[in-house]
């Protein structure tokens, strides 16, 4: 049996094919203007990645901001449901699933079987996602992906007081006129994250077993930095942006056995 | 007179805001506006005066509060006294404020010097419970009262007191009832149509309210088809809610709300008001005791806590959502102890902060859906 899911995120779509416990093939594709387009490609690429048809599959869940955009998915799953689920599947161990994404920011704490018993969700602003993160490379010209090995380099932090991405920027830029190293911004910025996240981390009740999903775990700035306060290593898993995609097609899997 | 009856009434009352009070007011009934249960309506309406509780519009953009009120503290009362600037309230005879809450306390200045209505009166309330604060509130309602008598032209006996106390008392017992067919499951009233009946009642006389719910209980016990089977019951708990959209948003999922705890709910009919010989007595009991309403402050380890777990229990609630509103600091303070001693009992809970607008839909939405698979 092969089922599909697709997590429609703000900034990026990403669909898992999955077979049994294999993932045949998954992508990752800007979400762009439009989200059901957005759906559609990224399906037919991971479709063609795995020389499959659409008539292939016998479920397609899909999640995130867009899920209602997909008209022919056999249900939509939140992704706080996905992200539980597709963090519980790559490590059993996990208890708290830190996802930061696009444009929201979530904790979830799951019990011994895998089973979401709370949450906590930021998405009043941009504040400490991956958009935050984007704004502030543009603002100190230096690449997404490059942050988190910049910060590294950093022999000291700074505070960011602000977490408004507008607000923020305004104060990067001060720090840029104060000559600030732009390292130490950097690691003044994921500080300020892991601050705001750890918020959170302490209403849902933290227990061990750290997993972080999202795309702004590829950030290992971020990481170090919510591993420092929490006191434990976290758990990345290598594809940590189709987790949510990954949960998602994991649910197909009991939707279609149901059929 | 109106044809519609029962439930399909109590929709175009919910609907038309304005519509009846209009109609009584050109009979030549004088109505207050009154926005918390703590200037209690029984006293206005025993001079013969229709208490109207005002409505929030949560669809109304606030455009002309902001001239008078800095962008900070409750968007509901914020939200009223904007309509009120707008003259979406020009039926009103005066304005009737208690101090439910710090916001409401300073804004009535604010409001009532920049509307004028005719006729204001503040009733002030303790906000700790001690004997003293007690004896302080009665001799309050008794102003109150006298102030209302000044205002109308008429007297209120005791006996007149006492028989609108009774007429009230009716009310909250047809409630209970009506209330108390939503512990089926499936529910034989969801909660869109449970909330369109209490907001029918925020704008009618009392006998009239009560004829409504007796039609409404008897449409639902007789109906063939009631609200489909959900996989999650859920308690709602917070001040007002006196808008569909919330309710509406749940029950297009897999989910009922089968009982509330809100302060045009379930708070304000859960016990009768005491009849007593003194009838000032029975409405201090009631409003100040029994009540329960976080604005009153009960201490550490409050049995309010105990009575949301009993309540969600005895409707088998698998999981409650806390709808409060930005800055509502009554709501606000005790939310996270709240939701902790819920989850003791086993309840767990999702608190959702609006500004009275739910503008920010599409992340509410996720919320309350990902909470209903986290239930199932």
């Amino acid at each position: 049996m092969i089922v599909a899911g697709i997590d429609i995120g703000s900034i990026t779509a990403e669909t898992v094919i999955l077979q049994g416990n294999q993932i045949l093939s998954s992508s990752i594709l800007p979400t762009g203007a439009n989200s059901r387009r957005a759906a559609d490609r990224s399906l037919a690429a991971a479709l063609s990645q795995a020389n499959l048809k659409q008539e292939d599959l016998a479920a397609i869940v899909t999640t995130g901001y867009g899920r209602a955009s997909f008209s022919s998915a056999t249900k939509m799953i939140t992704e706080i449901t996905c992200h539980a689920r597709g963090a519980f599947h790559v490590r059993p161990e996990t208890r708290t699933v830190i996802d930061i994404g696009g444009q929201d920011s979530k904790v979830i704490r799951l019990d011994e079987r895998g089973r979401n018993v709370d949450f906590q969700m930021n998405d009043k602003c941009a504040a400490g996602t991956g958009r935050f993160l984007e704004v502030m490379a543009h603002a100190l010209e230096v690449k997404l992906e490059d942050l988190g090995r910049l910060s590294h380099s950093a022999k000291r932090s700074i505070k960011i007081s602000s977490m408004c991405t507008v607000f923020a920027e305004s104060e990067v830029i001060s720090l840029i006129a104060e000559s600030q190293p732009k390292e130490v911004i950097i690691r003044g910025l994921h500080d300020a994250i892991a601050d705001r996240i750890m918020g959170m981390v302490h209403r849902v009740g933290v227990e061990e077993g750290v997993t972080i999903t999202g795309g702004v775990a590829k950030n290992e700035g971020v990481v170090r930095a919510l591993e420092e306060r929490l006191g434990v290593k976290l758990f990345v898993p290598s594809e940590p942006q189709i987790i949510g995609a990954l949960g998602a097609a994991l649910l197909a899997q009991n939707i279609a056995k149901d059929i | 007179m109106d044809t519609l009856k029962g439930l399909a009434r109590a929709k175009e009352l919910y609907l038309d805001r304005r519509k009846r009070v209009k109609e009584l007011k050109a009979q030549g009934k004088k109505v207050l506006g009154y926005v918390c249960l703590f200037a209690p309506p029984e006293i206005m309406a025993a001079a013969g005066i229709l208490p109207y509780r005002l409505r929030g519009d949560l669809k109304e953009p606030i455009t002309k509060a902001h001239d008078f009120v800095e962008p900070f503290g409750c968007p509901y009362i914020r939200n009223l006294f904007d309509q009120d600037l707008k003259g979406n309230y020009d039926f009103l005879d005066g304005l009737i404020m208690s101090h439910s809450c710090d916001m409401v306390q300073r804004l009535y200045g604010i409001w009532t010097l920049n509307t004028r209505p005719s006729f204001k009166y503040f009733v002030n309330v303790p906000h700790t419970l001690t004997p003293w604060s007690k004896e302080f509130f009665k001799r309050e309602l008794i102003f109150f009262r006298e102030k209302i008598e000044n205002f109308s032209g008429n007297k209120i006996s005791n006996d007149q007191l006492q028989k609108t106390i009774k007429e009230y008392n009716t009310s909250r017992a047809l409630l209970r009832k009506l209330y108390s067919l939503r512990k089926e499951n499936p529910p034989l009233l969801s909660g869109t149509e449970g909330l369109q009946v209490l907001v029918a009642g925020m704008g009618l006389p009392v006998e009239e309210f009560n004829n409504l719910l007796q039609e409404v209980i008897e449409e639902v016990m007789s109906r063939g088809q009631g609200p489909p089977k959900k996989t999650a019951r859920l308690m709602l708990y917070g001040s007002v809610c006196d808008d569909l959209s919330l309710i509406q948003l749940i029950e297009e999922g897999d989910a009922c709300v089968v009982i509330d705890d809100t302060c045009i709910g379930t708070r304000s009919f859960r016990h009768d008001l005491p009849e007593t010989p003194d009838p000032m007595d029975g409405l201090v009991t009631a409003y100040f005791d029994s009540f329960l309403c976080p604005r009153t402050d009960r201490g550490p380890g409050s049995a309010r806590f105990r009575y949301i777990a009993d309540l969600a229990k005895e409707y088998k609630a698998d999981g409650l959502i806390m709808y409060i509103y930005s800055y509502c600091d009554p709501h606000k303070f005790d939310a996270p102890d709240v939701s902790m001693s819920l989850r003791k009992e086993g309840l767990p809970s999702l608190i959702l902060d609006d500004d009275y607008s739910l503008t920010n839909l599409a992340s509410i939405r996720t919320r309350i859906q990902a909470f209903i698979e986290l239930l199932s």
